[in-house]
Protein backbone atom coordinates (compact mmCIF):
# COMPACT_ATOMS: atom_id res chain seq x y z
CA UNK A 1 0.00 0.00 0.00
CA UNK A 2 1.48 3.33 -1.09
CA UNK A 3 1.41 6.38 1.10
CA UNK A 4 -0.86 9.01 -0.40
CA UNK A 5 0.69 12.51 -0.22
CA UNK A 6 -1.85 14.39 -2.30
CA UNK A 7 -5.33 13.30 -3.19
CA UNK A 8 -7.26 15.27 -5.79
CA UNK A 9 -10.89 14.35 -6.18
CA UNK A 10 -13.03 15.56 -9.09
CA UNK A 11 -11.37 18.99 -9.31
CA UNK A 12 -13.21 21.61 -11.33
CA UNK A 13 -11.74 25.09 -11.65
CA UNK A 14 -11.43 27.88 -14.18
CA UNK A 15 -11.28 31.59 -14.92
CA UNK A 16 -14.31 33.86 -15.37
CA UNK A 17 -16.83 31.82 -17.36
CA UNK A 18 -14.37 29.34 -18.76
CA UNK A 19 -13.97 25.91 -17.18
CA UNK A 20 -10.35 24.81 -17.47
CA UNK A 21 -10.25 21.75 -15.22
CA UNK A 22 -13.09 19.28 -15.68
CA UNK A 23 -13.28 16.72 -12.92
CA UNK A 24 -9.61 15.85 -12.47
CA UNK A 25 -8.91 13.04 -9.98
CA UNK A 26 -5.54 11.53 -9.15
CA UNK A 27 -3.26 10.56 -6.29
CA UNK A 28 0.34 11.58 -5.73
CA UNK A 29 2.33 9.08 -3.65
CA UNK A 30 5.22 9.76 -1.31
CA UNK A 31 8.50 8.74 -2.87
CA UNK A 32 7.45 9.22 -6.46
CA UNK A 33 7.91 11.75 -9.23
CA UNK A 34 4.67 12.30 -11.10
CA UNK A 35 5.04 14.08 -14.43
CA UNK A 36 2.15 16.12 -15.80
CA UNK A 37 2.23 16.47 -19.58
CA UNK A 38 -0.20 17.72 -22.17
CA UNK A 39 -0.56 20.28 -24.95
CA UNK A 40 -0.61 24.05 -24.38
CA UNK A 41 -3.81 25.10 -22.68
CA UNK A 42 -4.64 21.60 -21.43
CA UNK A 43 -4.78 22.88 -17.84
CA UNK A 44 -1.39 21.90 -16.43
CA UNK A 45 -0.61 25.19 -14.73
CA UNK A 46 -4.24 25.62 -13.74
CA UNK A 47 -4.06 22.22 -12.04
CA UNK A 48 -1.07 23.40 -10.05
CA UNK A 49 -2.92 26.57 -9.02
CA UNK A 50 -6.01 24.63 -8.02
CA UNK A 51 -3.96 22.12 -6.01
CA UNK A 52 -2.28 24.89 -4.02
CA UNK A 53 -5.36 26.99 -3.33
CA UNK A 54 -4.24 29.84 -5.57
CA UNK A 55 -7.32 29.35 -7.73
CA UNK A 56 -10.58 28.59 -5.91
CA UNK A 57 -12.15 25.24 -6.72
CA UNK A 58 -15.60 25.25 -8.30
CA UNK A 59 -16.08 21.77 -6.98
CA UNK A 60 -13.98 18.84 -5.84
CA UNK A 61 -11.53 18.31 -3.00
CA UNK A 62 -7.80 18.44 -2.41
CA UNK A 63 -6.10 16.67 0.48
CA UNK A 64 -2.46 17.17 1.44
CA UNK A 65 -1.06 14.54 3.78
CA UNK A 66 -4.59 13.59 4.71
CA UNK A 67 -5.69 17.12 5.53
CA UNK A 68 -8.26 19.03 3.50
CA UNK A 69 -6.68 22.02 1.75
CA UNK A 70 -9.13 24.64 3.14
CA UNK A 71 -8.41 23.49 6.71
CA UNK A 72 -4.72 24.42 6.37
CA UNK A 73 -3.55 27.93 7.25
CA UNK A 74 -1.40 29.66 4.64
CA UNK A 75 1.78 28.96 6.62
CA UNK A 76 0.83 25.35 7.36
CA UNK A 77 0.29 24.79 3.65
CA UNK A 78 3.65 26.36 2.87
CA UNK A 79 5.34 24.05 5.38
CA UNK A 80 3.77 21.05 3.63
CA UNK A 81 4.10 22.02 0.01
CA UNK A 82 6.66 24.09 -1.89
CA UNK A 83 6.07 25.35 -5.41
CA UNK A 84 8.51 26.41 -8.06
CA UNK A 85 6.33 28.76 -10.10
CA UNK A 86 6.84 29.82 -13.66
CA UNK A 87 9.13 32.80 -14.12
CA UNK A 88 8.00 35.88 -12.20
CA UNK A 89 10.03 39.02 -12.79
CA UNK A 90 11.42 40.51 -9.56
CA UNK A 91 10.77 44.20 -8.91
CA UNK A 92 13.57 44.99 -6.50
CA UNK A 93 17.20 44.02 -6.03
CA UNK A 94 17.80 41.15 -3.64
CA UNK A 95 20.93 39.06 -3.38
CA UNK A 96 20.39 35.44 -4.42
CA UNK A 97 21.05 34.37 -0.82
CA UNK A 98 18.47 36.79 0.65
CA UNK A 99 16.01 35.65 -1.99
CA UNK A 100 16.48 31.96 -1.21
CA UNK A 101 16.27 32.71 2.51
CA UNK A 102 12.75 34.01 1.85
CA UNK A 103 11.89 30.35 1.28
CA UNK A 104 12.20 29.96 5.04
CA UNK A 105 9.31 32.36 5.67
CA UNK A 106 6.77 29.64 6.59
CA UNK A 107 9.15 28.34 9.27
CA UNK A 108 9.91 31.74 10.82
CA UNK A 109 8.18 34.18 13.13
CA UNK A 110 7.14 37.53 11.67
CA UNK A 111 9.96 39.38 13.41
CA UNK A 112 13.49 38.40 14.37
CA UNK A 113 16.69 37.35 12.63
CA UNK A 114 16.96 34.08 10.73
CA UNK A 115 17.87 31.06 12.83
CA UNK A 116 21.08 29.12 11.99
CA UNK A 117 18.89 26.23 10.74
CA UNK A 118 17.32 28.67 8.27
CA UNK A 119 20.73 29.67 6.95
CA UNK A 120 21.76 26.01 6.71
CA UNK A 121 18.61 25.13 4.76
CA UNK A 122 19.22 28.04 2.39
CA UNK A 123 22.84 27.02 1.81
CA UNK A 124 21.81 23.41 1.18
CA UNK A 125 19.15 24.54 -1.30
CA UNK A 126 21.62 26.82 -3.09
CA UNK A 127 24.08 23.94 -3.37
CA UNK A 128 21.49 21.53 -4.74
CA UNK A 129 20.26 24.00 -7.33
CA UNK A 130 23.86 24.69 -8.35
CA UNK A 131 23.63 28.33 -7.26
CA UNK A 132 26.16 28.44 -4.41
CA UNK A 133 28.71 30.40 -6.41
CA UNK A 134 26.13 32.99 -7.36
CA UNK A 135 24.72 33.56 -3.90
CA UNK A 136 26.06 37.11 -3.61
CA UNK A 137 24.82 38.18 -7.04
CA UNK A 138 21.75 40.36 -7.47
CA UNK A 139 18.69 38.44 -8.66
CA UNK A 140 18.17 41.08 -11.32
CA UNK A 141 21.57 40.35 -12.81
CA UNK A 142 20.82 36.65 -13.39
CA UNK A 143 20.15 35.05 -16.76
CA UNK A 144 16.73 33.46 -17.24
CA UNK A 145 18.11 29.99 -16.60
CA UNK A 146 19.95 31.10 -13.46
CA UNK A 147 16.83 32.88 -12.21
CA UNK A 148 14.88 29.68 -12.73
CA UNK A 149 17.40 27.79 -10.64
CA UNK A 150 17.14 30.48 -7.96
CA UNK A 151 13.37 29.87 -7.89
CA UNK A 152 14.05 26.15 -7.51
CA UNK A 153 16.49 26.86 -4.67
CA UNK A 154 13.86 28.95 -2.89
CA UNK A 155 11.35 26.10 -3.16
CA UNK A 156 13.96 23.61 -1.89
CA UNK A 157 14.75 25.88 1.06
CA UNK A 158 11.18 25.40 2.24
CA UNK A 159 12.16 21.75 2.96
CA UNK A 160 8.65 20.41 2.48
CA UNK A 161 7.46 16.83 2.02
CA UNK A 162 5.61 17.91 -1.15
CA UNK A 163 7.22 19.69 -4.07
CA UNK A 164 5.34 20.99 -7.11
CA UNK A 165 7.24 22.37 -10.08
CA UNK A 166 5.93 24.22 -13.12
CA UNK A 167 8.30 23.46 -16.00
CA UNK A 168 11.45 23.64 -13.85
CA UNK A 169 13.73 23.04 -16.83
CA UNK A 170 12.10 25.32 -19.41
CA UNK A 171 15.03 27.73 -19.66
CA UNK A 172 17.92 25.44 -18.75
CA UNK A 173 20.75 24.10 -20.87
CA UNK A 174 20.96 20.29 -21.32
CA UNK A 175 23.47 19.84 -18.51
CA UNK A 176 21.36 21.66 -15.95
CA UNK A 177 18.17 20.09 -17.27
CA UNK A 178 19.65 16.68 -16.63
CA UNK A 179 20.95 17.68 -13.19
CA UNK A 180 17.58 19.08 -12.10
CA UNK A 181 15.71 15.93 -13.12
CA UNK A 182 18.28 13.76 -11.38
CA UNK A 183 17.76 15.89 -8.28
CA UNK A 184 13.99 15.49 -8.46
CA UNK A 185 14.34 11.73 -8.64
CA UNK A 186 16.74 11.75 -5.71
CA UNK A 187 14.35 13.89 -3.63
CA UNK A 188 11.58 11.38 -4.24
CA UNK A 189 13.44 8.08 -4.05
CA UNK A 190 16.08 8.83 -1.40
CA UNK A 191 14.27 11.40 0.74
CA UNK A 192 10.77 10.06 0.31
CA UNK A 193 9.24 13.30 -0.90
CA UNK A 194 6.31 13.54 -3.27
CA UNK A 195 7.21 15.45 -6.43
CA UNK A 196 4.76 16.70 -9.04
CA UNK A 197 6.44 18.14 -12.10
CA UNK A 198 4.81 19.84 -15.07
CA UNK A 199 6.89 19.26 -18.15
CA UNK A 200 6.91 19.95 -21.86
CA UNK A 201 9.78 17.64 -22.53
CA UNK A 202 8.22 14.20 -23.05
CA UNK A 203 11.59 12.50 -23.23
CA UNK A 204 12.90 13.87 -19.97
CA UNK A 205 9.55 13.29 -18.30
CA UNK A 206 9.49 9.66 -19.44
CA UNK A 207 13.11 9.20 -18.40
CA UNK A 208 12.87 10.59 -14.88
CA UNK A 209 9.23 10.34 -13.78
CA UNK A 210 7.85 7.23 -12.11
CA UNK A 211 4.41 7.91 -13.48
CA UNK A 212 3.01 10.27 -16.09
CA UNK A 213 -0.36 11.98 -16.25
CA UNK A 214 -1.60 13.11 -19.64
CA UNK A 215 -4.00 16.03 -19.60
CA UNK A 216 -6.34 16.84 -22.47
CA UNK A 217 -8.67 19.85 -22.33
CA UNK A 218 -8.78 19.78 -18.55
CA UNK A 219 -9.33 16.07 -18.00
CA UNK A 220 -7.02 13.15 -17.35
CA UNK A 221 -6.51 11.23 -20.58
CA UNK A 222 -4.11 8.65 -19.18
CA UNK A 223 -2.27 8.02 -15.92
CA UNK A 224 0.37 5.34 -15.43
CA UNK A 225 4.00 4.37 -15.97
CA UNK A 226 5.72 5.97 -18.96
CA UNK A 227 5.49 2.64 -20.79
CA UNK A 228 1.73 2.52 -20.27
CA UNK A 229 1.06 6.14 -21.08
CA UNK A 230 3.35 6.85 -24.03
CA UNK A 231 1.31 5.16 -26.76
CA UNK A 232 1.90 6.39 -30.29
CA UNK A 233 -1.79 6.62 -31.17
CA UNK A 234 -2.68 8.58 -28.02
CA UNK A 235 0.21 11.02 -28.38
CA UNK A 236 -0.35 11.65 -32.09
CA UNK A 237 -3.96 12.50 -31.41
CA UNK A 238 -3.28 14.46 -28.21
CA UNK A 239 -0.68 16.74 -29.74
CA UNK A 240 -2.25 16.76 -33.22
CA UNK A 241 1.00 15.60 -34.76
CA UNK A 242 1.04 12.60 -37.07
CA UNK A 243 4.85 12.64 -37.28
CA UNK A 244 5.22 11.75 -33.59
CA UNK A 245 6.68 8.30 -32.92
CA UNK A 246 7.47 6.47 -29.72
CA UNK A 247 11.04 5.16 -29.59
CA UNK A 248 12.99 3.34 -26.92
CA UNK A 249 16.13 5.00 -25.60
CA UNK A 250 18.81 2.35 -26.32
CA UNK A 251 20.83 3.42 -23.27
CA UNK A 252 18.13 3.27 -20.61
CA UNK A 253 15.38 1.20 -22.21
CA UNK A 254 12.82 3.92 -21.40
CA UNK A 255 10.31 5.14 -23.98
CA UNK A 256 10.49 8.58 -25.54
CA UNK A 257 9.32 10.42 -28.62
CA UNK A 258 10.96 11.27 -31.91
CA UNK A 259 9.66 12.80 -35.14
CA UNK A 260 9.36 10.54 -38.15
CA UNK A 261 9.86 13.41 -40.57
CA UNK B 1 29.83 49.53 5.14
CA UNK B 2 27.47 47.05 6.71
CA UNK B 3 23.73 47.56 6.46
CA UNK B 4 23.40 48.14 10.19
CA UNK B 5 26.13 50.80 10.09
CA UNK B 6 24.31 52.55 7.27
CA UNK B 7 21.06 52.55 9.23
CA UNK B 8 22.82 53.97 12.29
CA UNK B 9 24.49 56.65 10.18
CA UNK B 10 21.10 57.51 8.69
CA UNK B 11 19.65 57.78 12.18
CA UNK B 12 22.45 60.11 13.32
CA UNK B 13 22.03 62.30 10.25
CA UNK B 14 18.28 62.48 10.86
CA UNK B 15 18.82 63.52 14.46
CA UNK B 16 21.30 66.20 13.37
CA UNK B 17 18.84 67.56 10.83
CA UNK B 18 16.08 67.66 13.46
CA UNK B 19 18.31 69.71 15.77
CA UNK B 20 19.25 72.09 12.96
CA UNK B 21 15.57 72.48 12.01
CA UNK B 22 14.72 73.38 15.62
CA UNK B 23 17.49 75.98 15.81
CA UNK B 24 16.98 77.76 12.50
CA UNK B 25 14.09 80.03 11.66
CA UNK B 26 12.93 83.57 10.98
CA UNK B 27 13.39 84.67 14.59
CA UNK B 28 16.89 84.54 16.04
CA UNK B 29 15.53 84.21 19.59
CA UNK B 30 16.20 80.50 19.36
CA UNK B 31 19.52 79.34 17.90
CA UNK B 32 22.13 76.70 18.65
CA UNK B 33 23.67 78.53 21.63
CA UNK B 34 20.36 79.51 23.22
CA UNK B 35 19.11 75.94 22.81
CA UNK B 36 22.28 74.73 24.51
CA UNK B 37 21.81 77.15 27.42
CA UNK B 38 18.14 76.25 27.62
CA UNK B 39 18.96 72.58 27.88
CA UNK B 40 21.64 73.16 30.54
CA UNK B 41 20.12 75.86 32.69
CA UNK B 42 16.42 75.88 31.90
CA UNK B 43 14.56 79.15 31.23
CA UNK B 44 16.60 81.13 33.78
CA UNK B 45 16.68 84.57 32.09
CA UNK B 46 13.92 86.53 30.30
CA UNK B 47 15.78 85.96 27.05
CA UNK B 48 15.84 82.23 27.59
CA UNK B 49 12.18 82.34 28.54
CA UNK B 50 11.39 83.82 25.15
CA UNK B 51 13.59 81.21 23.50
CA UNK B 52 11.75 78.54 25.43
CA UNK B 53 8.45 79.91 24.17
CA UNK B 54 9.69 79.78 20.56
CA UNK B 55 10.96 76.27 21.14
CA UNK B 56 7.75 74.86 22.61
CA UNK B 57 5.14 76.84 20.74
CA UNK B 58 6.69 77.22 17.30
CA UNK B 59 9.69 75.12 16.40
CA UNK B 60 9.14 71.82 18.18
CA UNK B 61 5.54 71.25 17.04
CA UNK B 62 6.48 72.25 13.53
CA UNK B 63 9.53 69.99 13.33
CA UNK B 64 7.67 67.08 14.93
CA UNK B 65 4.77 67.60 12.56
CA UNK B 66 7.07 67.60 9.53
CA UNK B 67 8.85 64.50 10.84
CA UNK B 68 5.60 62.63 11.44
CA UNK B 69 4.25 63.55 8.03
CA UNK B 70 7.48 62.45 6.34
CA UNK B 71 7.35 59.11 8.15
CA UNK B 72 3.68 58.61 7.23
CA UNK B 73 4.21 59.34 3.56
CA UNK B 74 7.39 57.26 3.28
CA UNK B 75 5.83 54.22 4.95
CA UNK B 76 2.68 54.57 2.82
CA UNK B 77 4.76 54.73 -0.34
CA UNK B 78 6.86 51.73 0.66
CA UNK B 79 3.75 49.66 1.42
CA UNK B 80 2.02 50.53 -1.84
CA UNK B 81 5.08 50.02 -4.02
CA UNK B 82 5.48 46.47 -2.73
CA UNK B 83 1.78 45.63 -2.77
CA UNK B 84 1.12 47.01 -6.25
CA UNK B 85 4.47 45.77 -7.51
CA UNK B 86 4.87 49.21 -8.99
CA UNK B 87 7.85 51.47 -8.29
CA UNK B 88 5.73 54.53 -9.11
CA UNK B 89 3.00 53.83 -6.56
CA UNK B 90 2.60 56.43 -3.84
CA UNK B 91 0.03 57.26 -1.16
CA UNK B 92 -1.83 59.92 -3.15
CA UNK B 93 -2.42 57.59 -6.05
CA UNK B 94 -5.56 56.18 -4.48
CA UNK B 95 -7.36 59.51 -4.87
CA UNK B 96 -6.95 60.26 -1.19
CA UNK B 97 -5.50 63.73 -1.41
CA UNK B 98 -8.20 64.88 -3.81
CA UNK B 99 -10.92 63.47 -1.59
CA UNK B 100 -9.44 65.17 1.44
CA UNK B 101 -9.03 68.45 -0.43
CA UNK B 102 -12.64 68.39 -1.63
CA UNK B 103 -13.96 67.82 1.87
CA UNK B 104 -11.70 70.57 3.23
CA UNK B 105 -12.78 73.07 0.60
CA UNK B 106 -16.45 72.23 1.14
CA UNK B 107 -15.99 72.71 4.89
CA UNK B 108 -14.43 76.14 4.31
CA UNK B 109 -17.24 77.08 1.95
CA UNK B 110 -19.70 76.09 4.65
CA UNK B 111 -17.98 78.49 7.05
CA UNK B 112 -15.96 76.05 9.15
CA UNK B 113 -12.57 77.30 10.32
CA UNK B 114 -10.70 74.03 10.90
CA UNK B 115 -10.39 71.64 7.99
CA UNK B 116 -8.57 68.81 9.76
CA UNK B 117 -11.52 66.56 10.51
CA UNK B 118 -13.42 67.14 7.24
CA UNK B 119 -10.24 66.44 5.28
CA UNK B 120 -9.61 63.26 7.24
CA UNK B 121 -13.16 62.14 6.57
CA UNK B 122 -12.91 62.98 2.87
CA UNK B 123 -9.66 61.09 2.34
CA UNK B 124 -10.87 58.03 4.21
CA UNK B 125 -14.18 58.13 2.34
CA UNK B 126 -12.42 58.00 -1.01
CA UNK B 127 -10.13 55.21 0.16
CA UNK B 128 -13.10 53.19 1.38
CA UNK B 129 -14.98 53.80 -1.85
CA UNK B 130 -12.00 52.60 -3.90
CA UNK B 131 -11.68 49.47 -1.78
CA UNK B 132 -15.41 48.78 -1.94
CA UNK B 133 -15.47 49.23 -5.71
CA UNK B 134 -12.76 46.62 -6.07
CA UNK B 135 -13.38 44.38 -3.07
CA UNK B 136 -13.75 41.26 -5.16
CA UNK B 137 -10.77 41.93 -7.33
CA UNK B 138 -8.01 43.28 -5.11
CA UNK B 139 -5.83 40.21 -5.17
CA UNK B 140 -6.29 39.35 -8.81
CA UNK B 141 -6.54 42.77 -10.36
CA UNK B 142 -4.46 45.42 -8.64
CA UNK B 143 -4.26 47.76 -11.66
CA UNK B 144 -8.04 48.25 -11.62
CA UNK B 145 -7.75 49.42 -8.03
CA UNK B 146 -5.27 52.08 -9.08
CA UNK B 147 -7.55 53.12 -11.94
CA UNK B 148 -10.50 53.46 -9.57
CA UNK B 149 -8.36 55.66 -7.30
CA UNK B 150 -7.22 57.84 -10.19
CA UNK B 151 -10.79 58.17 -11.51
CA UNK B 152 -12.31 59.10 -8.16
CA UNK B 153 -9.42 61.47 -7.53
CA UNK B 154 -10.05 63.26 -10.82
CA UNK B 155 -13.75 63.60 -10.01
CA UNK B 156 -13.02 65.02 -6.55
CA UNK B 157 -10.52 67.43 -8.07
CA UNK B 158 -13.10 68.71 -10.56
CA UNK B 159 -15.55 69.41 -7.74
CA UNK B 160 -12.78 71.06 -5.69
CA UNK B 161 -11.94 73.43 -8.53
CA UNK B 162 -15.61 74.27 -9.04
CA UNK B 163 -15.98 75.04 -5.32
CA UNK B 164 -12.79 77.12 -5.10
CA UNK B 165 -14.01 79.42 -7.85
CA UNK B 166 -16.71 80.68 -5.49
CA UNK B 167 -14.25 81.90 -2.83
CA UNK B 168 -13.19 85.56 -2.52
CA UNK B 169 -9.53 86.27 -3.37
CA UNK B 170 -8.34 86.47 0.23
CA UNK B 171 -9.84 83.09 1.18
CA UNK B 172 -8.56 81.68 -2.11
CA UNK B 173 -4.97 82.48 -1.10
CA UNK B 174 -5.33 80.58 2.13
CA UNK B 175 -6.95 77.54 0.60
CA UNK B 176 -4.37 77.34 -2.20
CA UNK B 177 -1.60 77.49 0.38
CA UNK B 178 -3.19 74.60 2.24
CA UNK B 179 -3.74 72.61 -0.94
CA UNK B 180 -0.06 72.85 -1.80
CA UNK B 181 0.96 71.56 1.57
CA UNK B 182 2.15 73.57 4.54
CA UNK B 183 3.23 73.05 8.13
CA UNK B 184 2.51 76.67 9.08
CA UNK B 185 0.13 77.62 11.87
CA UNK B 186 -0.21 74.13 13.32
CA UNK B 187 0.24 73.26 16.94
CA UNK B 188 0.60 70.26 19.15
CA UNK B 189 -2.89 69.01 18.28
CA UNK B 190 -1.73 68.29 14.73
CA UNK B 191 1.38 66.56 16.10
CA UNK B 192 -0.87 64.45 18.34
CA UNK B 193 -2.62 63.20 15.22
CA UNK B 194 0.43 62.54 13.04
CA UNK B 195 3.08 61.16 15.39
CA UNK B 196 1.03 58.28 16.87
CA UNK B 197 -0.09 57.16 13.42
CA UNK B 198 3.54 57.22 12.29
CA UNK B 199 4.54 55.02 15.22
CA UNK B 200 1.65 52.60 14.68
CA UNK B 201 2.33 52.54 10.93
CA UNK B 202 6.01 51.80 11.54
CA UNK B 203 5.26 48.89 13.87
CA UNK B 204 2.70 47.38 11.49
CA UNK B 205 4.96 47.77 8.48
CA UNK B 206 7.87 46.21 10.33
CA UNK B 207 5.73 43.20 11.19
CA UNK B 208 4.78 42.89 7.51
CA UNK B 209 8.36 43.15 6.29
CA UNK B 210 8.74 39.62 4.93
CA UNK B 211 5.23 39.38 3.44
CA UNK B 212 6.07 42.66 1.68
CA UNK B 213 9.31 41.15 0.35
CA UNK B 214 7.35 38.22 -1.01
CA UNK B 215 4.57 40.33 -2.49
CA UNK B 216 7.13 42.52 -4.24
CA UNK B 217 8.61 39.39 -5.81
CA UNK B 218 5.24 38.15 -7.02
CA UNK B 219 1.74 37.39 -5.85
CA UNK B 220 2.00 33.71 -6.69
CA UNK B 221 5.30 33.29 -4.89
CA UNK B 222 3.88 35.03 -1.84
CA UNK B 223 0.92 32.66 -1.80
CA UNK B 224 3.11 29.59 -2.13
CA UNK B 225 5.32 30.77 0.70
CA UNK B 226 2.46 31.03 3.13
CA UNK B 227 1.48 34.70 2.92
CA UNK B 228 -2.29 35.27 3.16
CA UNK B 229 -1.92 37.60 0.19
CA UNK B 230 -5.43 39.00 0.10
CA UNK B 231 -5.45 39.91 3.79
CA UNK B 232 -1.98 41.48 3.65
CA UNK B 233 -2.87 43.51 0.57
CA UNK B 234 -6.07 44.86 2.10
CA UNK B 235 -4.30 45.57 5.39
CA UNK B 236 -1.40 47.33 3.68
CA UNK B 237 -3.61 49.45 1.44
CA UNK B 238 -5.86 50.41 4.35
CA UNK B 239 -2.82 51.33 6.45
CA UNK B 240 -1.26 53.40 3.66
CA UNK B 241 -4.62 55.11 3.12
CA UNK B 242 -4.96 55.96 6.81
CA UNK B 243 -1.41 57.31 6.96
CA UNK B 244 -1.98 59.49 3.91
CA UNK B 245 -5.42 60.62 5.07
CA UNK B 246 -4.03 61.89 8.36
CA UNK B 247 -1.30 63.72 6.46
CA UNK B 248 -3.71 65.37 4.05
CA UNK B 249 -5.97 66.36 6.92
CA UNK B 250 -3.20 68.11 8.79
CA UNK B 251 -1.16 69.77 6.08
CA UNK B 252 -2.59 69.31 2.61
CA UNK B 253 -0.83 67.59 -0.24
CA UNK B 254 2.91 67.10 0.04
CA UNK B 255 3.92 65.27 -3.09
CA UNK B 256 6.87 63.07 -4.00
CA UNK B 257 8.03 62.22 -0.47
CA UNK B 258 6.14 58.91 -0.60
CA UNK B 259 7.78 58.22 -3.92
CA UNK B 260 11.34 59.37 -3.21
CA UNK B 261 11.91 58.05 0.30
CA UNK B 262 11.39 54.32 -0.51
CA UNK B 263 13.56 54.57 -3.63
CA UNK B 264 16.36 56.25 -1.72
CA UNK B 265 15.96 53.79 1.15
CA UNK B 266 16.39 50.77 -1.11
CA UNK B 267 19.44 52.41 -2.61
CA UNK B 268 21.03 53.29 0.72
CA UNK B 269 20.11 50.24 2.83
CA UNK B 270 19.04 47.55 0.36
CA UNK B 271 15.80 46.04 -0.92
CA UNK B 272 14.81 43.68 1.94
CA UNK B 273 12.03 45.40 3.84
CA UNK B 274 13.63 44.50 7.18
CA UNK B 275 16.05 47.35 6.42
CA UNK B 276 14.15 49.45 3.89
CA UNK B 277 11.28 50.04 6.35
CA UNK B 278 13.40 51.86 8.95
CA UNK B 279 15.49 53.49 6.22
CA UNK B 280 12.37 54.79 4.45
CA UNK B 281 11.03 56.20 7.67
CA UNK B 282 14.29 58.06 8.39
CA UNK B 283 14.63 59.34 4.83
CA UNK B 284 10.99 60.46 4.81
CA UNK B 285 11.64 62.42 8.00
CA UNK B 286 14.79 63.97 6.51
CA UNK B 287 13.06 64.90 3.25
CA UNK B 288 10.11 66.68 4.85
CA UNK B 289 12.00 68.31 7.71
CA UNK B 290 14.68 69.43 5.24
CA UNK B 291 12.12 70.68 2.72
CA UNK B 292 10.26 72.58 5.43
CA UNK B 293 13.52 74.13 6.57
CA UNK B 294 14.13 75.35 3.01
CA UNK B 295 10.49 76.45 2.63
CA UNK B 296 10.64 78.73 5.65
CA UNK B 297 14.15 80.12 5.25
CA UNK B 298 14.71 80.44 1.49
CA UNK B 299 12.74 83.68 1.07
CA UNK B 300 13.08 86.41 3.67
CA UNK B 301 9.81 87.60 5.15
CA UNK B 302 7.59 85.02 3.51
CA UNK B 303 7.17 81.28 3.37
CA UNK B 304 6.93 78.84 0.47
CA UNK B 305 4.40 76.01 0.58
CA UNK B 306 6.49 72.96 1.49
CA UNK B 307 4.80 71.04 -1.34
CA UNK B 308 6.57 73.36 -3.78
CA UNK B 309 9.95 72.42 -2.31
CA UNK B 310 9.25 68.66 -2.32
CA UNK B 311 7.91 68.98 -5.88
CA UNK B 312 11.14 70.63 -7.03
CA UNK B 313 13.19 68.02 -5.17
CA UNK B 314 11.10 65.23 -6.73
CA UNK B 315 11.72 66.57 -10.22
CA UNK B 316 15.47 66.70 -9.69
CA UNK B 317 15.40 63.26 -8.10
CA UNK B 318 13.74 61.64 -11.08
CA UNK B 319 15.92 63.41 -13.60
CA UNK B 320 18.95 62.13 -11.70
CA UNK B 321 17.46 58.64 -11.68
CA UNK B 322 16.92 58.83 -15.42
CA UNK B 323 20.53 59.87 -16.02
CA UNK B 324 21.85 56.96 -13.97
CA UNK B 325 19.69 54.36 -15.69
CA UNK B 326 21.12 55.22 -19.10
Amino acid sequence: MKNIAVKAFKLCAGYEREDVLRSVSFELHTGEVLGVVGPNGSGKSTLLRALTGLLPLRSGKVQMQGRALPSLSAKERARLCAVQPQIEMPLFDYSVRDFVLLGRHPHRALLGAAHPTDHEAAERALRRAGMSEMSERSIRALSTGEWQRALLARALAQETPLLFLDEPAAHLDPGHRYAIHLLLRQLAHKENRAVLCISHDLNLAAEFCDRLMLLRAGSVLALGTPEEVLQEKILQELFGCAALRVAINPHTGRPGTVFAS
Amino acid sequence: MSTLARLILLGVLTLALLIIAVCVGPTSLLNFSSLWHLLREGASTPELQRASLVLWELRLPRVFLAAGVGANLALGGLLLQAIFRNPLAEPYLLGLSSGGALAAVLALAAGMTSVTWPALGGSLAVALLVLLLCRHRVASDLPSLLLAGVALGALAQAFTTATILRFNPEALRGILFWLMGSFANQGWSAVALVLPTAVIGFIFTLFLHRPLDLLAIGGESAHHLGVPTHAVQIMGIALAAALAAVTVAVCGTIGFVGLMAPHLARRVAGAPHAVSVPASLLLGVMLTVGSDLVARTLLVGTELPVGVVTGALGCMFFLALLRQKR
